[in-house]
């Protein structure tokens, strides 16, 4: 017997239906980045991992990207609050190396491209490469100010 | 047979199924995927680089309905591996949320039924300058009193305060209450990214305790191809993470 038909008092089936509801809504909000593949046969293109923080004065955007030539690493704003990161890779990376003989295809790019939360300086942009890890600081837009007396 | 809080008895939700003689007294390494994969990292190169076999495999509804192909076999994703002195469990697929408690309460009750002599669980620990850090700190935490003394003789810095949340975190709390030596040894990791670096720290701090010399040359070398296939699963993961409400390791406790 499951441990949810062992439940009987009102509280818990309420305290059932809150749970439920959240879990629709936290399915329904999240973003549906897992449930696609993280390669591209026809654009030979790995998808990098990549996060975005929003801090106070600047949005930092990374990407890990293992296997690159440095040299090759390009960001470029796609629009007012998106943005492109795109390397190439030292070699080509194939589905056999994973171990997966029933697709075909190879590898030479990784590319990503990433929403801006928040209103940024896309002409002051800045970029690092440090250990694997590509670094981009947006600058943010100053909004407007309140006075506090 | 498990027991929930209010004591009712329950239907088993988790069982392990063992395919081989599993030893007594060995070690367990529990490295599920978490921060950086960092314990997953760490004790697939352990199960490689000591060639251990696989001996038994998790069995749970609570799991996702994945079969790992190699070779062309099927196996299941959360497997037990081991030689005559050291078992780990390793997965090859997320841990959903809802099935970390279950699993970790299992995977305990079964190193106690096993006479497990210490149970090890690997780990990351978030760090927001991981970029700047190019030997990664171990901190650990132990079950009792003297084998934390034991972590500062090999000069080990001890986590005194503050929250743990995710597997590993369930397996100190689990071992404590069942009397079962365990430690955890959690190095500074990326949370988002794997870690092979971190990894390493983790396996030269086991190596001291443990009295094993797993060589590192291999994991090394195999940084960068490590994350490049670590990809997915960290993806998936870090999912599960946020459902773990993992980053609440990062608040302040409330001691009055």
């Amino acid at each position: 017997m499951s441990e949810r038909q062992r439940r009987r008092s009102i509280f818990d089936l309420i305290k059932e239906y809150i749970e439920d509801v959240e879990a629709l809504a936290e399915e329904f909000s999240e973003p549906t980045f897992a449930e696609r593949p993280s390669w591209d046969v026809k654009s030979c293109c790995l998808e990098p991992l990549c996060s975005v923080f929003v801090a106070p004065d600047e949005v930092i955007v990374t990407a890990d990207l293992p296997n690159i030539n440095p040299d090759t690493i390009k960001v470029k704003p796609i629009s007012a609050d998106a943005l492109e990161i795109r390397a190439e890779m030292k070699r080509k990376i194939r589905f056999d190396e994973f171990g997966i003989t029933h697709r075909k295809g190879e590898f030479q790019f990784f590319r990503c491209q990433t929403g801006i939360p928040v209103r940024v300086d896309m002409d002051r942009i800045k970029t690092e490469f440090k250990r694997g890890i590509l670094e981009v600081h947006l600058p943010r837009e100053k909004g407007y100010r309140i006075k506090v007396e | 047979m498990t027991s929930n809080s209010g004591g009712t008895v329950l239907a088993e939700v988790v069982s392990i199924v063992e395919m081989k003689a599993v030893p007594s007294n060995a070690i367990m390494l529990n490295g599920l995927p978490d921060v950086g994969l960092v314990g997953l990292i760490a004790t697939s190169h352990i199960i490689s680089e000591l060639k251990l076999t696989e001996i038994a495999y998790v069995d749970s509804d609570l799991l996702p309905p994945v079969v790992v192909l190699h070779e062309g076999l099927p196996h299941a994703p959360v497997r037990i591996f081991g030689n005559t002195d050291l078992v780990t469990s390793f997965s090859e697929t997320a841990i959903p949320a809802d099935a970390v408690q279950p699993l970790m309460r299992k995977l305990v009750e079964w190193a106690q039924s096993k006479n497990v002599k210490l149970v090890v669980a690997i780990g990351g620990m978030p760090v927001q300058n991981r970029q700047d850090i190019m030997e990664p700190k171990v901190f650990g935490a132990a079950s009792n009193k003297s084998l934390l003394n034991l972590l500062s003789e090999k000069g080990i810095e001890i986590l005194k305060g503050g929250y743990m949340v995710g597997p590993y975190a369930l397996i100190m709390r689990y071992c404590a209450e069942r009397n079962v030596p365990a430690i955890a040894l959690l190095a500074e990791s990326f949370y988002k990214y794997p870690d092979p670096e971190a990894a390493a720290a983790t396996i030269r701090e086991f190596n001291k305790i443990s009295g094993l010399k797993i060589d590192l040359s291999k994991l090394t070398e195999k940084g960068e191809e490590i994350r490049l296939r670590a990809r997915d699963v960290m993806k998936r993961t870090e999912r599960e993470l946020g459902r773990m409400k993992k980053t609440q390791e990062y608040d302040l406790p409330l001691y009055v």
